[in-house]
C-alpha cells in the first residue's frame, strides 16, 4: 500500500468497533499483562471431565463464506467465532481480555502498541502461531482493502521485532485499536501465507477452540480441537444447521431434534417464557435502530423539520411494533448498561409541538417524505407503518418505500432517498457508535450531516486516551447529534435466544457473538 | 426419430444461449451490485472500490458477458461473489436435496391425482366426484407456507412423527433421509397433486366417452380391462404433457417449501443469488432450470410416439 492511498483512507475514517477498557489498559505506558491462561472464555468449562456429544445449534441465515477477513455476514461470524481467534477478545461487559496476547502496552504518545503473544499456541494444521502471522493477517486486510480495511486507518505499520511480539505504529493516539483488533473475528489471526496455501472461503484455519470440518448446503460441522491453548470445550463438536422458519426452529428445539437456535421471532418471547421445554434468553444488544432524513435535500435540510418530526413519533408505539416490548426505547445510540451511556431524551412525544415545527418549516403541508425501508429487516418495515401514521397527524404524508437490502443499498449510497431506517449492529466503543456516521466527510454519513461543533467534538474524542475526558466529549458530541436530528434514534433491540433446558455453560452476550466452548449438553 | 432428437438440442441450445442473454441483461437492469450486497453500509469507497475491480464489474458488459459465456461453453460456470465457490460444486452440492424433494413430491402427487382422479372421472356428480373436486381445490388454495408450518407444528410438533426441518443425504443414511423427506414431499406434492387430479378427471372423462370405448363395453369386454386398455391409455397423453411440467417445476426447486423445511436445494441456491445479485450462481441457476424444462419437454413429446402409435418423429415427416 502506497503513503498517498493510506492517507486517503486516514481521511474518510470509518466506523469501527471498539473497546470499554481501553483508557485503563492504555494511558500511557502501562503494562497490562493479565496473565496466562485462558483469557478467551469465561472460564466455564468445567471440572475437565467431557461429557461429549454434539451441540446442534440452528442459525437463521446461511453464512456466505468463511474467510473472516472478506465475509460481513453475522452468520458467518456464527460459525468463525469458534474457530478463530483474535489477539483480544471482549468479555461479556464489552471489556477487552487477553486471548493470542497475552498482554500489551502503549508508549507514552500513544502512537506504539507492543503486544506480547501466547506461547505454544498452534493452528489447527499443526503450524505454530507466531508474530509472523499477526503481521500477515493484518496486513493481508490492509493491501488487499478487504471489508475491515478501515478499522486499520490509523494504523501505520505492523511490525514483528521477534516471534513473541507485535508492535503497531500509529499516525494518532487511537483508544478504540482494542475494539478495531478484537472487536469480532473479521480481525482473525490466520497462518502466514494461509490464503495461497487454502481457499478460506470454504475452509477455516484458525486457532480457537473448534476445528472446521466440513461445509455444506445445509449446515456447518466443527470438531472440538485437542490442541487448543485454553481449556479443552466440553462438547466433542458443534453442528450448524440453517433453519430460516422460526416455526420449523422452535419446533426442532422442542421436540430435542436441536439445542440452540437464534431464531426466535420476537413476537413469541412471551409465550416462549411460560414454556417449560424451552430456555429464553433475553438481553439487550448493542445495536440500535434510528430514522435518518437526507440533509441535501429540502425540507430535510431544515433542522426545525427534522425536530418537528423527532417530536411527531411516538417511539414507544413504534418499539412495540417493531418489536413486541424485546427492545428498550433510546435517544440516543449508546445502551444503558455501556460503560459510554449518557441519559439524554430531549425529545417527548407532542404532536402539537410537531405539528407547529413542521408547519413553520415546509413550504405547504402535508409534506411528502419517502421513507425507505427494507423487508431484509422486517423491524424497518413494522416501525414504518406507525412512522406513517404518526407523522400524518403533524402534517408529513409518509410514503413507505419498501425495497430488497441490494437497491436500499444502492439507493443510500447515492443518496437517492428522503429518509430512511435502519440499524447498526455490534459497536462497543463510542468511535463505533458516532463517528463514521456523524462527521462531515465520514463514509457512513449518508445524511449528510455537518457541524463543526460535532466534528470537532468527534475528532478530538477519537483520539483522547483519558477514558473520563472522552466519555465527556462523546457525551457532548451525542446531545449535538441527538438535538440537530442528525440521526433519530429510537431503539435498542434485545438479544433473543433459545435453547434446550439442561443446557449449561453458554453464555447470552450484548454483542452477539455465539461461543460454544464451555457448552455442556443437557443430560 | 435421431434426425429428430438432433434438431430439437440445437434448438435446446439456441434457447439457452437466449436464456442467458436475457437474464445476464436483466440482472444488470435492476438496481444494486454485489459488492454493496457483499460489503454492507460499512465499507468505505477505497474497499467498494477494490473489490468491484476484483470481481471484474468494471468491465464493459458485453466484455463481462462474452467473459461468462465462453467459460461456460467450456464448462466453467464461474465463481460465485458471494461464497467464492465454484458455480459448478454450489449446484452439485445441492442437486441431491432437490432431486429427493421433485422425486418425493411427484410420487405424492401421483399417489393422490391418479387414484382420486380416475375414480372422479367414473362416478362423475358423485360423492367421490366432490370429495375429489374439493380437495383438489383446497389444495390449490392453501399457499404452501402455511399448509408447511401446519405440517411442521401437527407432525412434527404435536405428534413428532417427523423432524421439523433439515435434510440427510439418501447415501449417508437412507432412513434418515426417508424420515426427513416425508414433510417437504408431501407439503410440494400437495399442489402438483391437485393440478393433477383435475387433469386425470378430464382426460379420463374424454376418453370415456369415445367411440372405441362404447364399442369395446359394447362387444362385452370387463370394465376393468376397459379402463386399463381404452381408458387410462389414451387418457395418459395429456396427462404426461401436464405432469412433464409439474416435474420440471418441482426440479427448479420449490423455493418456498425448501425456505420452510429448511431444505438446502436449488430453489434457495437461486432466491439467494438473486438477492445478492450474485450474477455467475444465477446464471447457472437459471441455465439449469431452462435445461430441466427443455429435457423433461423433450422426454414428454418422445414418451407421447410410445403411448399413442399415431404420433411418430420420423425424418420423413
Amino acid at each position: 500500500m502506497t503513503r498517498t492511498r493510506r492517507q486517503r483512507v486516514r481521511t474518510r475514517l470509518a466506523a469501527v468497533l471498539s473497546a470499554a477498557v481501553l483508557a485503563g489498559a492504555c494511558s500511557g505506558g502501562e503494562d497490562v499483562d493479565v496473565g496466562g491462561d485462558g483469557g478467551g472464555g469465561d472460564g466455564g468449562g468445567g471440572d475437565g471431565g467431557s461429557t461429549g456429544g454434539t451441540l446442534i445449534a440452528a442459525i437463521s441465515a446461511q453464512p456466505d463464506q468463511f474467510d473472516p477477513h472478506k465475509t460481513q455476514a453475522y452468520a458467518s461470524f456464527q460459525v468463525l467465532e469458534n474457530v478463530y481467534d483474535t489477539l483480544v477478545v471482549p468479555d461479556a461487559e464489552g471489556q477487552f481480555q487477553p486471548s493470542l496476547a497475552t498482554g500489551w502496552e502503549t508508549s507514552e504518545d500513544g502512537l506504539t502498541w507492543t503486544f506480547t503473544l501466547r506461547e505454544g499456541v498452534t493452528f489447527h494444521d499443526g503450524s505454530e502461531f507466531d508474530s509472523a502471522d499477526v503481521v500477515y493477517s493484518y496486513n493481508r486486510i490492509i493491501d488487499q482493502e478487504l471489508a475491515n480495511a478501515f478499522r486499520f486507518a490509523s494504523v501505520e505499520s505492523v511490525e514483528a521485532p521477534d516471534p513473541r511480539t507485535v508492535v503497531i505504529n500509529l499516525t494518532e493516539p487511537s483508544p478504540a485499536l482494542l475494539a478495531n483488533i478484537g472487536g469480532f473475528k473479521g480481525m482473525s489471526i490466520i497462518p502466514e501465507g494461509a490464503a495461497d496455501q487454502f481457499d478460506l472461503a470454504t475452509e477455516a484455519v484458525g486457532t480457537g477452540p473448534f476445528t472446521f470440518e466440513s461445509s455444506g448446503a445445509g449446515g456447518v460441522t466443527l470438531a472440538a480441537y485437542d490442541g487448543y491453548w485454553g481449556d479443552a470445550p466440553t462438547v466433542d463438536g458443534v453442528e450448524f444447521q440453517y433453519i430460516s422458519e422460526p416455526t420449523a426452529a422452535l419446533t426442532a428445539l422442542r421436540s430435542g431434534d436441536i439445542h440452540w437456535t437464534d431464531n426466535v421471532p420476537p413476537q413469541d418471547v412471551e409465550s416462549l417464557q411460560d414454556d417449560d421445554q424451552v430456555e429464553v434468553g433475553v438481553t439487550p444488544s448493542v445495536d440500535y435502530w434510528y430514522l435518518a432524513m437526507n440533509q441535501a435535500r429540502e425540507p430535510f435540510d431544515n433542522r426545525d423539520f427534522r425536530r418537528g418530526v423527532a417530536y411527531g413519533i411516538d417511539r414507544e408505539a413504534v418499539t412495540e411494533a417493531a418489536k413486541f416490548g424485546a427492545a428498550t426505547v433510546n435517544q440516543t445510540a449508546i445502551p444503558q448498561d455501556s460503560f459510554w451511556y449518557h441519559e439524554y431524551a430531549p425529545f417527548e412525544h407532542d404532536p402539537q409541538r410537531a405539528q407547529d415545527l413542521v408547519a413553520g418549516a415546509a413550504a405547504s403541508t402535508p409534506q411528502p417524505m419517502g421513507l425507505m425501508v427494507t423487508d431484509e429487516y422486517p423491524e424497518t418495515v413494522q416501525a414504518a407503518q406507525i412512522i406513517a401514521s404518526n407523522l400524518a397527524e403533524v402534517g408529513i404524508k409518509v410514503n413507505i418505500e419498501q425495497e430488497s437490502f441490494n437497491t436500499w443499498l444502492a439507493r443510500q449510497a447515492d443518496g437517492d432517498f428522503d429518509a430512511f431506517m435502519l440499524g447498526w449492529l455490534g459497536n462497543l466503543d463510542p468511535f463505533g457508535f458516532y463517528h463514521a456516521q456523524h462527521v462531515c466527510e465520514g463514509s457512513s454519513n449518508y445524511q449528510q450531516y455537518c457541524n463543526p461543533k460535532v466534528d470537532d467534538l468527534l475528532t478530538r474524542a477519537a483520539s483522547e486516551t483519558d477514558r473520563e475526558a472522552r466519555k465527556a466529549l462523546y457525551d457532548q458530541a451525542a446531545e449535538l447529534i441527538v438535538d440537530d436530528v442528525s440521526y433519530l434514534y429510537l431503539y435498542n433491540p434485545d438479544v433473543v435466544q433459545a435453547w434446550a433446558p439442561g443446557l449449561e455453560g453458554y453464555e447470552i452476550r450484548a454483542d452477539k457473538a455465539i461461543n460454544f466452548e464451555s457448552v455442556r449438553l443437557p443430560e | 426419430m435421431t434426425g429428430y432428437v438432433l434438431r430439437r438440442l440445437l434448438q435446446s441450445a439456441a434457447v439457452l444461449l437466449g436464456v442467458s442473454v436475457l437474464v445476464f441483461a436483466i440482472m444488470q437492469l435492476v438496481p444494486g451490485d454485489p459488492v454493496r450486497a457483499a460489503l454492507g453500509t460499512r465499507a468505505t469507497p477505497e474497499t467498494y472500490a477494490a473489490l468491484r475491480e476484483r470481481s471484474g464489474l468494471d468491465d464493459p458488459v458485453l466484455v463481462q458477458y462474452l467473459d461468462w459465456i465462453t467459460s461456460a461453453l467450456r464448462g466453467d460456470l464461474g465463481v460465485s461473489f458471494r461464497s467464492g465457490e465454484t458455480v459448478s460444486s454450489l449446484i452439485v452440492e445441492r442437486l441431491p436435496a432437490t432431486l429427493s424433494l421433485a422425486v418425493g413430491a411427484i410420487v405424492v402427487a401421483l399417489l393422490i391425482a391418479v387414484p382420486l382422479g380416475t375414480l372422479s372421472a367414473l362416478r362423475p356428480r358423485s360423492p367421490v366426484d366432490w370429495f375429489s373436486t374439493l380437495t383438489s381445490q383446497a389444495g390449490l388454495s392453501i399457499p404452501d407456507f402455511w399448509m408447511g408450518i401446519m405440517f411442521i407444528l401437527i407432525f412434527a410438533g404435536t405428534l413428532g412423527w417427523f423432524p421439523s426441518a433439515g435434510y440427510t443425504p439418501l447415501l449417508e443414511d437412507p432412513v434418515g433421509w426417508a424420515h426427513h423427506l416425508v414433510l417437504p414431499a408431501i407439503t410440494a406434492g400437495v399442489s402438483s397433486g391437485s393440478i393433477l387430479t383435475r387433469f386425470v378427471r378430464s382426460s379420463v372423462l374424454e376418453a370415456m366417452g369415445q367411440d372405441h370405448v362404447r364399442t369395446a363395453r359394447a362387444k362385452g369386454m370387463r370394465a376393468r380391462d376397459v379402463l386399463r386398455w381404452h381408458i387410462l391409455r389414451n387418457a395418459l397423453v395429456p396427462f404426461v404433457t401436464v405432469g412433464g411440467v409439474q416435474l420440471a417445476y418441482l426440479l427448479s426447486g420449490v423455493v418456498i417449501v425448501e425456505f420452510v423445511f429448511a431444505w438446502p436445494g436449488l430453489g434457495q441456491l437461486a432466491f439467494q443469488a438473486v438477492l445478492d445479485r450474485d450474477y455467475p450462481v444465477l446464471q447457472g441457476a437459471v441455465l439449469l432450470f431452462a435445461l430441466v424444462f427443455l429435457v423433461v419437454n423433450l422426454v414428454v413429446d418422445l414418451l407421447y410416439a410410445r403411448l399413442d402409435p399415431r404420433i411418430s418423429y420420423g425424418s420423413g415427416r
